[in-house]
């Protein structure tokens, strides 16, 4: 059965259409919320809260984007929602603990720590989250900008002034 | 020329962030490897949450019938024992609603205004 019957199934109200979907989904989805988050907590809180929300509105998905794109849509608004909610000082200490964590992991793995990760962590999410959506994901700008409520040229100018930001935190970092 | 090399020149750097980014990110994927739960986990979680989706459901519509039973009652005691507070209110009622569409009709206009900005 491909997706497409999943959906309409799911339309109707059939349980295990809406579980298939969301089964084969759930890896996609939380890939996508620990490359915006960098954070393994709160990707998993995510995935479950988008899950949630899909169920409540499954009704509503009008097939006029993919389904993985959908579930992009719902998860980035609550992700921004959640931030707004959170003080920013919090969320700082949170970012860097997850951090610390994340490569204290990777080094018992015996693999070495990439610096991008920690430069891509210092944006901004409402950055971070369109650079990762156009260069990793490959949406266009007018996708990423209905994707999160705001205006296309507003997504380009986040993706560039973004990836300077980058490229001359990098260029900072391999200075040292 | 100048301005064009030096666009070129920025062009490339560009490119080679988005590899380090795109390598970065690939290799978070590999360091985090996602275990999918089986199907039975996510029916469980589905029937649950369209449970509770149902008893919410019902939870809103008893309160919105009380809600209904309540004012009507109101309204009628007041109809049958106070007729004359009963006109008073839609007197009233009536005068108010010159003012309401006088408001509505303001907010519209700022709002069309924001969005032509």
């Amino acid at each position: 059965m491909d997706e497409n019957d999943l959906i309409r199934k799911a339309k109707k109200g059939d349980t295990l259409a809406l579980s298939k979907l969301l089964q084969m989904n759930y890896s996609f989805l939380l890939k996508y919320l620990m490359k915006v988050t960098l954070h393994p907590q709160i990707a998993e809180d995510l995935t479950q809260e988008t899950m949630i929300k899909c169920i409540e509105k499954i009704q509503l998905y009008n097939g006029e984007s993919k389904f993985s794109s959908w579930l992009i849509t719902i998860a980035t608004n609550l992700f921004i929602d959640q931030q707004r909610r959170k003080k920013r000082e919090k969320t700082w200490f949170e970012q860097e603990q997850a951090l610390r964590k994340m490569k204290w992991n990777v080094a018992n793995r015996n693999e070495e720590w990439t610096d991008v990760l920690d430069v891509l962590a210092k944006l901004n999410e409402e950055i971070r989250m369109p650079i990762v959506l156009k260069h990793y994901y490959g949406y266009s700008y007018e996708e990423i900008g209905n994707m999160m409520g705001i205006a296309e040229g507003t997504v380009k100018s986040r993706v560039s002034n973004g990836l300077k930001r980058m490229r001359k935190e990098l260029a900072e970092l391999e200075g040292v | 020329m100048k301005e064009y090399d030096s666009k070129n020149r920025v062009d490339d750097e560009d490119e080679l962030t988005v590899k380090q980014l795109l390598d970065g990110l690939e290799r978070l994927d590999q360091w985090h490897s996602v275990s999918t739960p089986n199907l039975q986990w996510f029916q469980q979680n589905v029937e649950a949450e369209k449970k509770r989706m149902r008893t919410k459901q019902k939870k809103d519509l008893l309160a919105f019938i009380t809600v209904a039973v309540f004012v009507l009652s109101v309204v009628m005691t007041v109809v049958y024992q106070q007729p004359v507070v009963f006109l008073y209110i839609q007197l009233v009622g009536v005068l108010l609603l010159p003012l309401a569409f006088k408001n509505l009709e303001r907010r519209s206009a700022v709002n069309g205004l924001k969005q032509t900005k």
